[in-house]
């Protein structure tokens, strides 16, 4: 008993502190235009039953599925009663299974290592960002860890349960994000360099046909709506190319070759610090003692870390939670750095070190900052200010209950997701000839002409979108 | 009768100085450059104001006023800001570039200036943060003479229209931040204290300031 207890209270500690940090006060910070998007889906899903795969401007359907039944739990049963915390669940429970999962990966190179490691992915600044974010990268994570860790199950027992496991992971990271490949093709880059001994089974072509089943199905099930649209799983193959000529244009998103490794330097903006030269020095040690001794484990983190870095830092695309990729590979080589000093008092002192160093920076981002501009996980993030547009819709629409609420700009995310549930809310991203309204939003461009259509006293204030874009709020006055 | 003479010319010298002293002249202000770098989102100024073309208007106040806020001690409901220094306002330095604006944090925060002594305050010229467009919320800018702010308090500017920092309601406009920051004319509010309110702006809900200047002339 008491055995037990010493073997699985750390990983245990580690696993709570990472579901703390995942789940504290998930509403704290506005929804970004994205998350809202996304979130405006998962209720139309709730309500309808019903949901197509968009190949164009969309990821894959694996997150709003996944929302659903923390949605029926918690009683949500249609966009209007939908929260914030409840689709925030989903990657918050994800990047916290990430964690496990990655302890029972790393196992293998040593108990202390894996939980090393593991403490270092939960208290991640980017890990933790991003798994209270509803996008799907945190979930895309989660099901990677686990195909890998079915993978390498296989590997090592020969057991074609293993292979069912693994062919379900990659099917549902398929069926998460188009870039799925990109990571199994990493880790089959790695695996080719680091196998040492052949596979255990005995049926490797009834293992590869599981894989291979268990993959297209699952990620059929999804893209075809579980058999109600099956038009999906054309599109499934259709969004590779407008996805290509996102990635390789940038669509806005360019940034140089070095942006992802300047997130785990040191920059200064406006005041606010942002560094993880401890956990990034202690990475790159990782590195030196893979590329010295031949630890298989080492230097297929560091080969999967590696190839991953390179296609994103060649890819003009670039939004930062893509970082998150990088970091399970990055948490095994700080793990395996320490694992290599032969004192270990002074291993436990650096850790401790490098596990407050990256508190305080997972504080900063996530609790403290997390829609500042300065945080440089808050990409393009939507301000505080959006949380005030709906009590300023239901006062307008009080003093005028037959008023409609009328949004006038070319960029209008997440007002929906702040507008739900109101029936007489439209958008428009030039203004109508009638624009008078209970409320008017109108973003800066259009404010003038807005201002010049409307009929009868409106009062008027500002409202920030975004940093930098700011609207005009037009409220109708009592006549 | 000479002296007579001499003493109506003299009364007469002395009045027309007097009244030369006390005519009006413009508010010299030193600008700090804009800091809009890069090229920032279209917009047009949709703000309750007209849009400005041009230059600003000179603001008149009485020959012989003072920045009196230079170096002065500053105070606030946040006294311990995570960015920058209090004394930042005082400083003389409101080029807005990192490292001279204080950033307070979020809800309603004040500043207040303590002049040292009584003075008749003619104009406040304020800069919040100008190296982005953004607006802040419920401005109010108040003179008196009780650091409390709680008796004879004079509200040089409000635009706070719902009265959701409990200081009253205001009507003044608001306003996009800019390197001209905001001129307020005080018409000679009197007392010690300038108090500044805000409540967040239009990027984040913190509250910033590059820089204050208090202009008037110390009550003898």
């Amino acid at each position: 008993m008491l055995a037990n207890v010493r073997r699985w209270l750390p990983i245990a500690l580690v696993a709570v502190t990472a579901l703390w940090l995942r789940t504290h006060d998930l509403a704290v910070r506005p929804m970004h235009a994205d998350e809202a998007n996304q979130a405006v889906k998962v209720g139309a899903l709730l309500e309808r039953g019903h949901y197509e795969f968009d190949p164009a401007d969309h990821h894959g359907p694996t997150l709003y599925y996944a929302a659903l039944p923390i949605a029926w739990l918690r009683g949500e049963r249609n966009l209007a009663a939908l929260s914030e915390t409840t689709v925030r669940l989903v990657p918050a429970l994800s990047g916290t299974l990430s964690v496990l999962l990655l302890y029972f990966f790393a196992a293998a190179f040593g108990r202390w290592a894996a939980i090393t490691a593991a403490a270092f992915l939960a208290i991640a600044p980017a890990s933790a960002y991003y798994s209270r974010y509803f996008i799907q990268e945190s979930l895309l994570l989660a099901f990677f860890l686990a195909t890998i860790l079915c993978a390498q199950r296989w590997w090592r027992s020969g057991n074609g349960c293993w292979a069912l496991g693994a062919g379900v992971g990659a099917g549902l990271m398929q069926a998460t994000k188009a870039s799925a490949p990109l990571f199994i093709f990493a880790a089959l880059v790695a695996l080719w360099f680091v196998r040492r001994n052949a596979f255990k089974t005995t049926r490797p072509k009834r293992d590869l046909a599981v894989f291979l089943g268990a993959f297209f199905l699952s990620a059929a099930l999804f893209y075809s709506s579980f058999g109600t649209h099956v038009g999906g799983l054309a599109d499934a193959l259709a969004t590779y190319a407008p996805a290509a000529g996102r990635v390789t244009e940038g669509s806005g998103h360019e940034k140089p070759w070095f942006y992802f490794l300047s997130l785990f330097g040191w920059q200064r903006s406006g005041g606010l610090l942002w560094q993880q030269l401890l956990f990034s020095g202690l990475g790159l040690g990782g590195a030196l003692v893979a590329l010295r001794h031949s630890h298989p484990f080492l230097r297929g983190a560091l080969i999967y870390t590696t190839v991953v870095g390179i296609a994103l830092a060649v890819t003009p695309y670039k939004t930062p939670w893509h970082v998150i990729h990088l970091i399970p590979g990055l948490a095994v080589l700080a793990a395996g750095a320490l694992a290599a000093i032969p004192f270990r008092s002074v291993a436990i002192v650096l850790a401790a070190f490098v596990i407050l160093a990256q508190w305080r920076q997972t504080d900063l981002a996530v609790f403290l900052r997390p829609a500042d501009a300065r945080n440089p996980y808050a990409y393009v993030h939507s301000s505080p200010d959006v949380r005030k547009v709906r009590g300023l819709a239901e006062s307008a629409l009080a003093h005028s209950p037959q008023g409609a609420i009328r949004v006038i700009s070319e960029e209008y995310w997440p007002l929906p997701w702040y507008f739900r549930g109101l029936d007489r809310v439209g958008y428009w991203s030039l203004p109508p000839d009638d624009c008078d309204a209970a409320m008017i939003l109108a973003s800066a461009a259009n404010t003038a002409a807005v201002r010049s259509r409307l009929r009868g006293r409106y009062r008027e204030s500002y409202l920030g979108l975004r940093p930098g874009f700011i609207c005009t709020v037009f409220i109708k006055e009592a006549p | 009768m000479i002296l007579k003479k001499l003493s109506l010319v003299l009364a007469v010298a002395v009045l027309t100085a007097g009244a030369q002293a006390q005519a009006p002249v413009p508010l010299q202000l030193e600008l700090p450059k804009p800091l809009f770098a890069g090229t920032p989102r279209p917009i047009s100024l949709p703000n309750l104001e007209a849009p400005r073309a041009g230059k600003r208007p000179d603001l008149m106040v009485p020959a012989g006023t003072a920045n009196l806020s230079k170096g002065k001690a500053v105070t606030s409901s946040d006294s311990l800001p995570v960015i920058g220094e209090l004394s930042y306002l005082t400083d003389g330095d409101k080029s807005g570039t990192d490292g001279t604006y204080v950033e307070l944090g979020p809800t309603p925060q004040w500043v207040q200036i303590d002049l040292g002594a009584k003075a008749k305050v003619a104009a406040i010229a304020l800069w919040h943060f100008h190296s982005q467009a953004r607006v802040y919320h419920d401005v109010v800018v108040q003179v008196s003479d009780d650091k409390d702010f709680k008796t004879g308090v004079t509200t040089v500017y409000n635009n706070d229209d719902d009265n959701s920092s409990k200081l009253g309601k205001g009507k003044d406009l608001a306003y996009i931040e800019n390197f001209e920051g905001r001129l307020l004319d005080a018409k000679g509010a009197a007392g010690r204290y300038v108090r500044l309110s805000s409540n967040g702006n239009t990027s984040d809900e913190l509250n910033h300031y590059c820089e204050v200047e208090v202009h008037g002339a110390l009550v003898k």
